[in-house]
């Protein structure tokens, strides 16, 4: 059989073939990925759009808890200066049911819880990145303003209702609590006791018992708000514990995105080596190739 | 004729017969590097002898003609795997274009869908933030833009192929052009007798050239030639051209007609013509309507969603998105309004209820295209457009590597080996030398012939 004597086109095919698979390893290596396009792997190119839109969530899942958790925070020790002089208030309720003090005494003490009334009112307008924080969702307004026909002097103008919002795929939790469930709930309203309490220390007639009733009355208020508040310390452990999830979601997916259309390191190094071996071995068949023909040795007997 | 004289013309037979050689190999050599050219060899046959007494003399050497070597089977096989590799090569250049338009990672619709709803979450915690309002609609424009670009970009690209088609349609009808002329020329030569054979290397590279434009089907009897499409409309029959023609479709794409005035659009499969249509006639338009059916099921469900809340000042959503349906809804899908105070994002009334951020933030898992939700619907496009491609690919390597040895096989029977004209040359310079020494003997001997007549007188 006669052998094709167009060799250059062999030698050119097989240096087609080495070089790109040269390029392809060398892409790899470069990305870090096995599928730098579509067409490199279909299946992993299709799988990874779900994951990156999965690991998206995770990180705006992430960065919503970090602002709701801070807000949490600031209202959560908001309430705490509001339960310390709640707590002073009704230190001065049972001082001022004391029998033997004169009423400018009593006098001294409502002007003192006057003063927490008004200390209460500023923590309850509390506002946290221009929206007030204990108003339910009517938030664009200070919720507490004074009303001499509303219970305590002070109206509230927020609402009852409350934001829920989405901390992990399918997991949301609410994020506010309405000042009518801490400051103004029906029964226990903490301005109420407090102005009764102010209106009982200032009457001359009034009796020790009506000042101690007035007591338990912020009493009763105290322990709505104390048990309300509780709400702000479970919720930011509930979302410190959607963190660590998600934390350990992203870890996750990470993982599975390199799996996917990532490239493992070795196995690109030695297709490089190998493409690159075969490409010099080419290279050198070809060069020997080219001295091998008749007319070389020819020349020079035709020429003698 | 013998004696001296009759081995003088034996002789010179002889230098005739290897400068015929000589020749040839010449010819071999000089267009060792021309495409479609078959290796000639010289027909060398002995004269008719002689006859003296009882006695047979040869009568040296002519030369019958100068043979061709080809295969006509390699050919007609190089042919129909060049058609098949034209097309998977075009239909893959094609759809590599396409392939930049849907990445699968960190940019492109995919991306945008995903951070508009990461912007819903955002605004979740705050939803009276007019800057956080402001980035739910710059992201729901993003997304609508991504939509834009790509449609428009599909289309561009169907208008380049359908370019491209009508190029190759005119490449198309300049070769069969070619072809017959050389059909006329063939026909011409072989009827004084002639030597036809660069002719028929001519011609059958320019069939090749038009294999790999469109699927050809050959039929040749000696000189004579049909081309036909697969499908069986005239190209070239003997020494007349059939022109295709192309024509504006109602599809807005051009249409190819046969010279019968066929339409043939739909019938074309092989040749890079059948790629580039392959591309753009169904390719393409699969993956519009896709992506068309995905930009107006998410503009409808986010638009319902919408509608269910209130804005910022306590007034019902309207629309969030133009509304769009069918053909052209990727091409047109734009945000209704750039009021962030608009985006209904609360429940109740109130600037702060977040109320109805669930409502559109569910729209990421609803079924809003084909039974697949936004993401997922994404994905598949990721997948069809890179299988397209993979198997395209796939193709082209294995034609590819079948068009390799069919030419190598090919090269093995015609084409031009420098080693082979190397000792030719050799063989056929010897014999001339010979022959010349032969003549000089002749010469010689002559000499003594004639000398011997001048002593005697």
């Amino acid at each position: 059989m006669r052998i094709s004597p167009e060799l250059t086109q062999v030698v050119l095919n097989a240096l087609n073939v080495s070089d790109q698979a040269e390029q392809t390893a060398l892409q790899q290596m470069t990305t870090g990925r096995r599928v730098n396009q579509d067409s490199d792997d279909p299946a992993a190119a299709a799988q990874e759009v779900g994951i990156a839109f999965q690991m998206d969530s995770c990180d705006q899942y992430l960065r919503s808890i970090g602002g709701i958790e801070s807000e949490l925070q600031t209202a959560d020790s908001s309430l705490n200066s509001a339960v310390t002089a709640l707590q002073q208030a009704i230190s001065l309720g049972v001082e001022g049911a004391n029998g033997t003090l004169s009423q400018q005494n009593r006098d001294t003490l409502a002007a003192e819880v006057t003063g927490i009334s008004q200390q209460i009112l500023g923590v309850a307008n509390l506002s946290y990145n221009g929206h007030y924080v204990f108003a339910g969702t009517a938030d664009s307004q200070p919720p507490y303003v004074a009303n001499p026909n509303s219970p305590g002097g002070i109206e509230y103008q927020g609402n009852d209702n409350t934001n829920s919002v989405e901390i992990n795929s399918g997991q949301s939790v609410v994020v506010n609590q309405p000042g009518s469930a801490l400051f103004s709930a029906s029964g226990a309203n903490v301005f109420q006791a407090l102005s009764d309490l102010v209106t009982a220390l200032q009457d001359p007639n009034a009796t020790t018992d009506e000042i101690g009733s007035a007591t338990t009355e912020l009493r009763g208020a105290f322990d709505q708000l104390t048990s309300a508040r509780t709400f702000y310390g479970s919720t930011i452990d509930q979302l410190n514990s959607a963190q660590d999830v998600l934390n350990s979601e992203n870890v996750q997916l990470s993982q599975q995105q390199n799996n996917v259309v990532g490239v493992d390191l070795n196995v690109a190094a030695t297709n490089l080596t190998n493409a690159e071996e075969a490409r010099n071995a080419t290279v050198q068949a070809a060069a020997t190739m080219n001295d091998l023909s008749l007319m070389d040795y020819l020349t020079p007997t035709t020429t003698a | 004729m013998s004696g001296l004289y009759g081995t003088l013309w034996i002789a010179l037979g002889g230098l005739e017969a290897q400068q015929a050689g000589l020749q040839t190999s010449t010819n071999n050599v000089a267009n060792i590097n021309t495409p479609g050219y078959s290796r000639e060899v010289p027909v060398l046959e002995e004269a008719n002898p002689i006859l003296q007494g009882n006695l047979v003399f040869g009568d040296g050497v002519q030369v019958e003609g100068i043979d061709s070597l080809r295969s006509d089977l390699l050919d007609l096989q190089i042919a129909d795997e060049t058609q098949q590799q034209g097309s998977s090569q075009s239909y893959v250049n094609a759809m590599n274009q396409v392939q930049t338009l849907f990445p699968d990672d960190t940019s492109g619709i995919g991306a945008d869908i995903s951070a508009f709803f990461q912007s819903l979450n955002e605004l979740s915690s705050n939803p009276s933030d007019l800057s956080l309002r402001q980035g739910v609609l710059t992201a729901a424009g993003n997304m609508a833009s991504s939509f834009n670009d790509a449609a428009n970009q599909l289309t561009q690209t169907r208008q380049q192929l359908d370019l491209d088609a009508e190029q190759q349609v005119q490449q198309i009808n300049q070769i069969s052009q070619q072809i017959a002329a050389l059909n006329v020329q063939l026909a011409d030569v072989s009827s004084t007798g002639q030597d036809y054979s660069s002719f028929l290397d001519q011609r059958s590279a320019l069939i090749q050239q038009l294999s790999g434009i469109i699927d050809v089907s050959q039929v040749s009897d000696g000189t004579s030639l049909t081309l036909t499409t697969k499908q069986g409309a005239a190209l070239v029959v003997d020494g007349q051209a059939y022109a295709l023609t192309t024509a504006a479709g109602s599809d807005g794409v051009q249409h190819i007609y046969s010279a019968q005035g066929n339409d043939i659009t739909g019938q074309i499969s092989g040749g890079s013509l059948g790629g580039t249509l392959q591309a753009r006639d169904q390719t393409i338009p699969d993956l519009q309507t896709q992506l068309d059916s995905l930009a107006s099921g998410l503009v409808q469900a986010l638009n319902t969603a919408h509608q269910e809340g209130t804005d910022l000042n306590g007034n019902p959503g309207g629309n969030l998105f133009q509304p769009i349906t069918g053909t052209g809804a990727a091409a047109s899908m734009a945000v209704a309004f750039t009021d962030p105070s608009l985006l209904a994002a609360g429940s109740d009334g109130t600037s702060g209820s977040n109320g109805n951020i669930a409502n559109l933030s569910a729209v990421a898992n609803q079924a809003v295209s084909n039974g697949m939700t936004p993401s997922d619907a994404y994905s598949n496009l990721v997948f069809q457009v890179g299988t397209s491609i993979s198997n395209g690919t796939a193709e082209v390597n294995a034609s590819g590597a079948m068009l390799q040895q069919l030419q190598q096989q090919q090269s093995s029977v015609s084409g031009v080996s420098l080693d082979e004209e190397a000792s030719n040359l050799l063989l056929y310079q010897r014999a001339y030398q010979a022959s010349a020494e032969a003549i000089s003997a002749v010469n010689q001997m002559l000499e003594t012939v004639i000398n011997m007549g001048a002593q005697s007188s």
